[in-house]
């Protein structure tokens, strides 16, 4: 068998190892938390004996074991139950916030890393100058005040001083769209999507900025820089054709992880903001104690970065072939 | 329980299940014998005072559970304060903080193991009649698993307890409220703190303040204030806030708080509960008790279902009957006191009890909402044949025969209704719409700014929303309520001295009600609570009750020492003479 493939299998094996840990993690980790999830239910004039029915309906009276033995059958066959609460499929829920949570996130990602990549370079370019004192003051500043602070002075600001932007949800009062696709087009729904996406790329803009600078600040003293200057390049081609194109390449694996850890939603801005995604449903659905919902999110963001790792191992094992090729010879 | 925001879970909102809903509806939780089966491993509380000695008479470090701070600051804050006064007539006391599902899990599970806890209980319109907490909350027969978590037994108590479910004469019933409140009164079973007042603020510009009702006991948020509001300008839609999300739209389930005030609207019922608290014939056009067991509701003519069919005796009849079996656990308690449920002729329906209960215009006619047998005939036998309850199910579009109409629900952002020209009741509004709005602040922002017109969930600081109120030359009205609801510290009567109503007499007497009242609400924003039966209930409230308003730690001190009790040279109380720390 050629050495690719021996690899992809081996990774392949490894990552559902590692599905099946978290998924057993999930389920461990809910049942041993304090409290537990008939209390929400109950009624103060429940008697013992329908108590005992509520339980029996969602199976927690049977044995862990058992419990556990079910969740895995579920799993395996896409089947993440129906929430104890709001009594609908769990997959259903959470793609209904889901293309919420990707909008918001992918925008915000997409900008923080345009913006943070030039900004970064420019940094770099005008090492010991003015601007990049003022410049390195205002991203650890913005990168280290909280979201829901930030949050809360554009809402004061663009919202209600203003009047420039709506301050919650995904639309105004009343709207109703028939589908996914008409909300996505209209101009309310990028309206009401500006302050958010604002709060969060304002946020995740501090770590690529910060990264492409040193990343630059390393490369520029590369000898393939100073050859480059010394062809009489102009300044500007050097910076982008040559030493960001090469500083760029920590940014990519950042960029990958950052969108993996983007899709879990982000409960701060989607709390101050009223915006219904992934996030808030988590958190909620953790409180609750409902369980299917709970560990239906949790799983599905694991998939998707363990998923999103494995391409990127599977990716770069062809872009650079001693990947694939270093772990035979170790084995 | 919980919730509030949150608290938010099915029972009433709080929660939570807000959230809002879920605090509230963890509250009211109740008997759950043996339901055990996932209590997470919490070690018992009892634990931390494994240091007292045993044979020691000092009494060993008590323990109060609290949720954290930033949950529920006045009662995080309340408990502080009282912990303080407490300490000063000798008592070692440690405050723990804990999550609510975690303080709930052992209030409610672990009976035998906690010494004090915060708690509140809240208002809800069928709370108006006093019946609920006056049984529920002291009857002996709630103790193991019900209601009465904190163990208070007292028979003459239970006597009167049940007399008064039974009295249907009015003045009669009020007297033996009375009595109850006294005993309780006497007793001190908790150490009771404020009844808070609900806060909600509406546009004067939008709404005509004049057709905005006051409900005793819960405030403008109610169902007379959204059939009645009616509109000043070309906004003529009511949008509202929460802070929890709705779990489920549902006749046969109350799943949350913020939940039961879209239902209300949907679904008829045969009563009301009137802005002054006392149930009035609604979907019946009268309710007349033929004798003291047997009720008769003659329905009004006309009644439409929201699907143009019309409203039967065969369906208020179904309304009542479905409920009795599995398929509604949490309407079940509320039916159980029907004996039969008949015809009489074709418009009225004869209601026979199994024994007198006064409270039952509330709690059973006024709590049923009227459902329509030919939708749900057929789906609760599907149901049952899968073996599940009406719980489960969710109807795509919910049909009533209330005074709004469903138009649409988009999960976690907004539920729309719109008014139902053909009701007997006819809302003056167009729609009304509720948005989620889980950032407090923002939704104070927005009725500022006009994107809501009427606060309707608002758990953050009432001097900022009074503040906007003030400085908006009266475009926003701010009403506050007394609610039904109280908040307390809970002694629990299991665990020495606890049982000992003169230690709870001098812990009241030191705490005192006013420095609770005055630093912690500000005064303004709730009242001393004396009683299990709140003031907003000027009718059962019993007058001249103890009011421990002033925090006196020496008279305090003097009760202890009067019943037995006495000091150690560290300034720590000891138990009376002959008596040892057993835990």
């Amino acid at each position: 068998m050629p050495p690719r493939a021996v690899y992809f299998i081996r990774r392949l094996g490894q990552m559902i190892l590692v599905l099946w840990a978290i998924a057993t993690i999930l389920f461990l980790i809910f049942r041993l938390m304090p409290g537990n999830p008939l209390v929400a239910f109950i009624d103060p004039t429940f008697t013992a004996e329908q108590a005992e029915a509520i339980s029996r309906q969602f199976g927690l009276d049977q044995p862990l074991p058992v419990q556990y033995g079910l969740y895995l059958k579920n799993i395996v066959t896409g089947n993440f139950g129906t929430s104890f609460f709001q009594k609908e499929p769990v997959l259903g829920i959470l793609l209904e916030v889901f293309p919420n949570t990707i909008l918001l996130t992918g925008i915000s990602l997409t900008a923080a890393y345009v913006f943070g990549v030039i900004a970064g370079s420019v940094l770099a370019w005008r090492r010991g100058g003015k601007l990049e004192g003022a410049g390195i003051v205002f991203a650890l500043m913005t990168r280290s005040a909280p979201e829901f602070f930030v949050g809360m002075l554009a809402l004061a600001f663009f919202s209600f001083n203003l009047g420039w932007f709506p301050s919650s949800g995904v639309a105004s009062p009343g709207t109703i769209y028939d589908s996914v696709f008409q909300q996505l087009t209209s101009a309310d729904f990028w309206r009401h999507l500006a302050l958010p996406a604002l709060t969060l790329a304002i946020y995740l803009q501090g770590l690529p900025l910060l990264l492409m600078r040193s990343n630059m600040l390393e490369v520029l003293d590369e000898d393939f820089v100073t050859m480059a200057r010394m062809t009489g390049l102009p300044e500007w081609r050097v910076m982008l054709s040559h030493a960001a194109r090469n500083a760029l390449l920590p940014i990519v694996t950042a960029l990958t992880l950052g969108i993996g850890y983007a899709i879990g939603g982000n409960v701060i801005v989607e709390t101050v903001f009223s915006w219904p995604g992934l996030g808030r449903v988590l958190v909620r659905a953790v409180q609750s104690h409902d369980y299917p919902l709970a560990q239906g999110a949790f799983f599905l963001i694991a998939v998707v970065i363990v998923g999103l790792n494995f391409m990127a191992d599977i990716i770069y094992s062809v872009l650079d072939p001693r990947v694939s090729t270093a772990r035979q010879e170790v084995a | 329980m919980r919730n509030r925001r949150n608290r938010q879970a099915p029972t009433d909102q709080r929660l939570a299940m807000s959230d809002l809903n879920r605090r509230d509806l963890l509250k009211r939780a109740g008997a759950v014998g043996g339901a055990t089966v996932l209590a997470g491993g919490l070690g018992s509380l009892g634990a931390a005072s494994a240091a007292a000695q045993d044979g020691s008479r000092r009494v060993r470090q008590v323990s109060v559970l609290v949720e954290p701070q930033a949950n529920v600051p006045e009662q995080f804050e309340t408990i502080q304060l009282s912990a303080q006064r407490l300490r000063d007539i000798g008592f070692d006391i440690e405050v723990a903080v804990m999550p609510w599902e975690q303080q709930s899990d052992t209030v409610w599970f672990d009976r035998e193991t906690w010494d004090m806890t915060a708690w509140q209980m809240v208002g809800r319109p069928e709370r108006l009649d006093p019946d609920e907490f006056i049984y529920n909350l002291f009857h002996s027969s709630t103790i193991e698993d019900g209601y009465n978590f904190v163990g208070y037994s007292n028979p003459a108590y239970d006597e009167l307890a049940e007399a008064q479910r039974v009295e249907v004469d009015h003045e009669a019933r009020v007297e033996l409220v009375y009595q109850l409140q006294e005993i309780i009164g006497a007793d001190q079973p908790y150490m009771f703190a404020v009844y808070p007042h609900e806060n909600y603020a509406f546009s004067t510009s939008v709404w005509d303040p004049a057709t905005v009702v006051d409900a005793k006991g819960i405030g403008i948020k109610n169902y007379w204030t959204f059939v009645g509001a009616a509109p000043l300008s070309d906004q003529t839609d009511m949008i509202l806030n929460t802070q929890s999300s709705v779990q489920a739209m549902n006749p046969l389930y109350i799943s949350g708080g913020a939940d039961s005030w879209v239902t209300e609207l949907i679904w008829d019922r045969l009563m009301r509960i009137d802005a002054a608290g006392l149930p009035q014939p609604y979907a019946a056009e009268s309710v007349e008790w033929a004798d003291d067991t047997t009720l008769v509701a003659t329905l009004r003519p006309d009644l439409m279902w929201h699907d143009g069919q019309p409203v039967t005796v065969e369906d208020v009849i179904f309304s009542f009957q479905a409920p009795a079996g599995e398929m509604s656990p949490m309407y079940k308690p509320f039916v159980a006191p029907i004996e039969a449920v008949t015809a009489v002729g074709d418009n009225q329906v004869e209601f026979k009890l199994l024994e007198p209960f006064a409270a039952f215009l509330t709690s059973g006619l006024s709590k049923l909402n009227l459902i329509p047998k030919h939708i749900w005939e057929p789906v609760l036998a599907d149901l049952a044949e899968q073996g599940i309850n009406a719980e489960q199910y969710q109807e795509e579009t919910p049909i009533g025969s209330g005074p709004f109409k469903y138009v649409n629900w988009a999960r976690n952002q907004e539920i729309i209704l719109e008014a139902n020209a053909d009701h007997f009741n006819a809302p003056k509004m167009t729609r009304w719409i509720m948005r989620d709005m889980p950032n407090v602040a923002a939704a104070l922002g927005g009725l500022q700014s006009g994107e809501i017109n009427f606060l309707s969930d608002y758990t953050g600081d009432p001097t900022l929303l009074q503040q906007a109120a003030d400085s908006s030359d009266g475009a926003l009205s701010l009403v506050s309520t007394i609610v039904v609801g109280f908040r307390f510290l809970a002694p629990n009567h299991r665990r020495a001295p606890f049982g000992d109503a003169a230690v709870r007499r001098a812990m009241a007497t030191a705490i005192g009600r006013d420095q609770i009242r005055i630093n912690i609400y500000k005064d303004i924003y709730a009242t001393n609570a004396d009683s299990h039966v709140s003031k907003a209930l000027e009718a059962w409230h019993a007058p001249d009750l103890p009011d421990y308003a002033v925090s006196d730690v020496e008279a305090a001190r003097a009760i202890l020492a009067e019943a037995g009790y006495d000091w150690d040279d560290d300034g720590f109380l000891l138990y009376p003479d002959g008596q040892t720390e057993t835990l």
